[in-house]
């Protein structure tokens, strides 16, 4: 199995796909159906996984950005995602890769530490997004901004790539990380 | 153009905006502006072949011009191709590379230094792409153009048209309250004007009641006070009759039977407010002395300045 690689398909017109990447495939569901109910000029398309890679032999569309999910009140599912890292190729860290941590809200449930996740994220310079997809505002609100930055992914805003738009988001980061 | 031909059209524009995308990939970076204007272009050349649809057959002109129009736009398309067929080869031969998280950084950060600068020279060196200046094409952009401004505008009207039917609510609403409250206002004015009425009546009646209870009382006071005064006198001031007798009749030859003090004060005292402008009495034999000269020596009674056979009861009360 190859690993997978950023612009390496034909692209279709305009057509922008995402990639949900995690193991709570409830959460997956309703965070892709309400993307794809948020206003948007591109044709969306969603696809889910539990892990990386993915199976070669499916005939699947160019994947404009890879959104990785983990909910901090499972250990599985952070070590899911480290595991699936490992298959993708290094293009797609520059800009095409989010980190999305969920569940953050309910402290007591915890069972792995927002600083673990800052981390991750910050070893492949890749966007962290927190969210609490259970409440449906917090992941209507998230879905939108998901749309938003796929659609600059996949290149249908003039002007702006996705490396473009991650060395602008890096500039919000909170300087302390440089100490990690 | 037929059906077919526009299908063939789209195939190209299609095809070609994949090259595209190729082409702007060669650097690793992602296609941007152009990529951008080929979907346009695509845009432009579905809304001219509807335009020519809607055309009337006899404007055979039009036809032609929309038809070099298109003949253009697809030219362009063409050239668009050719350069990402390049890209292309180009792109297949760079091999993949995965990351481990100890070398993941520092790779990353290189190559975002090295893409940011290619994508930081493609945008010196690029020169913004124009849509060929047709007529035909200029119209359908115009027309493009104002169909997104009438959308907008549309959904502005619907807005304010549905603002503008609240705010009437609101104000029907506010004017139903504002009835209300002056019909409220009116009959309140009603009733304190009646309320007025009463309490004038109303109080005339209850001052005089309670004039008539402080009468009442006032006489009830008067009574006790009389009999207080009454019993007090003949506790104190009895009639010296039986004890005195026989020491008095060697002495004194009064054959006149004696009143009390009581009586002799209920004279005093009748006299005083029935005929006020001769309050005298005129001191008689059934007065017994003692007791005269126990009111006289106490200011309790006044003797007649030239008679001294009348007394008067001080007037206290003046």
């Amino acid at each position: 199995m190859s690993a997978l690689r950023p612009l390496d398909k034909l692209p279709g017109l305009n057509t922008a796909t995402i990639l949900l990447v995690g193991t709570e495939d409830a959460l997956l569901q309703q965070l892709a159906d309400s993307m794809l109910k948020a206003d948007c000029t591109s044709e969306l398309k969603v696809h889910l996984a539990r892990s990386l890679p993915l199976p070669c032999s499916v005939n699947r569309p160019r994947i404009d950005l890879i959104v990785f999910v983990v909910n901090l009140h499972s250990k599985l599912s952070l070590q899911s995602v480290e595991e699936s890292l490992c298959h993708l190729d290094a293009a797609f860290f520059l800009g095409k890769v989010a980190f999305l941590a969920t569940g953050a809200g309910r402290d007591s449930h915890c069972s792995i530490h927002r600083n673990t996740v800052v981390k991750l994220a910050h070893t492949y310079r890749s966007p962290l997004l927190f969210c609490d997809l259970e409440i449906e505002d917090f992941r209507a609100a998230m879905a939108q901004r998901l749309v938003r930055l796929l659609q600059i992914c996949a290149g249908h805003v003039p002007g702006v790539s996705a490396l473009n738009l991650l060395s602008l988001m890096r500039g919000s980061e909170n300087p302390s990380l440089e100490d990690l | 153009m037929d059906r077919r031909a526009w299908q063939t059209t789209v195939q190209r524009v299609a095809k070609s905006q994949a090259r595209l995308r190729q082409l702007s990939t060669h650097t690793r970076t992602d296609p941007k502006y152009s990529e951008f204007f080929l979907t346009r272009l695509t845009k432009i050349i579905r809304h001219m072949s509807l335009n020519q649809q809607d055309l009337d057959p006899d404007s055979t002109t039009d036809v032609e011009d929309v038809a070099d129009a298109e003949e253009e736009l697809v030219k362009k398309c063409e050239e668009m191709w050719k350069d990402m067929e390049e890209c292309q080869n180009k792109l297949s031969l760079t091999g993949t590379e995965t990351l481990t998280d100890s070398n993941a950084q520092l790779s990353l950060l290189i190559m975002q230094v090295k893409c940011l600068t290619a994508e930081l020279s493609q945008w010196q060196k690029e020169t913004p792409e124009m849509i060929p200046l047709n007529e035909e094409i200029l119209v359908t952009l115009g027309k493009e153009e104002f169909q997104k401004l009438r959308n907008d505008l549309e959904l502005v009207l619907s807005t304010i048209q549905s603002n503008n039917e609240k705010l009437k609510e609101d104000l029907e609403r506010e004017q139903k309250w504002l009835d209300e409250q002056q019909q409220i206002l009116e009959s309140l004015n009603v009733l304190q004007n009646e309320l007025k009425q009463q309490v004038v009546t109303f109080s005339e009646s209850r001052i005089f009641n309670e004039l008539k209870t402080k009468m009442r009382d006032i006489k009830e006071f008067k009574e006790k006070l009389l009999v207080t005064l009454g019993e007090f006198l003949e506790d104190h001031f009895p009639l010296p009759d039986r004890n005195v007798k026989k020491k008095k009749k060697n002495v004194q030859e009064s054959t006149a039977q004696l009143i009390t003090l009581h009586e002799m004060l209920e004279i005093l005292l009748n006299r005083l407010f029935g005929v006020p402008h001769d309050p005298y009495v005129k001191i008689s034999d059934s007065f017994w002395p003692p007791y005269i000269e126990l009111l006289l020596r106490n200011g309790i009674a006044l003797r007649h300045p030239e008679d001294p056979t009348r007394i008067r009861l001080e007037a206290f009360h003046q």
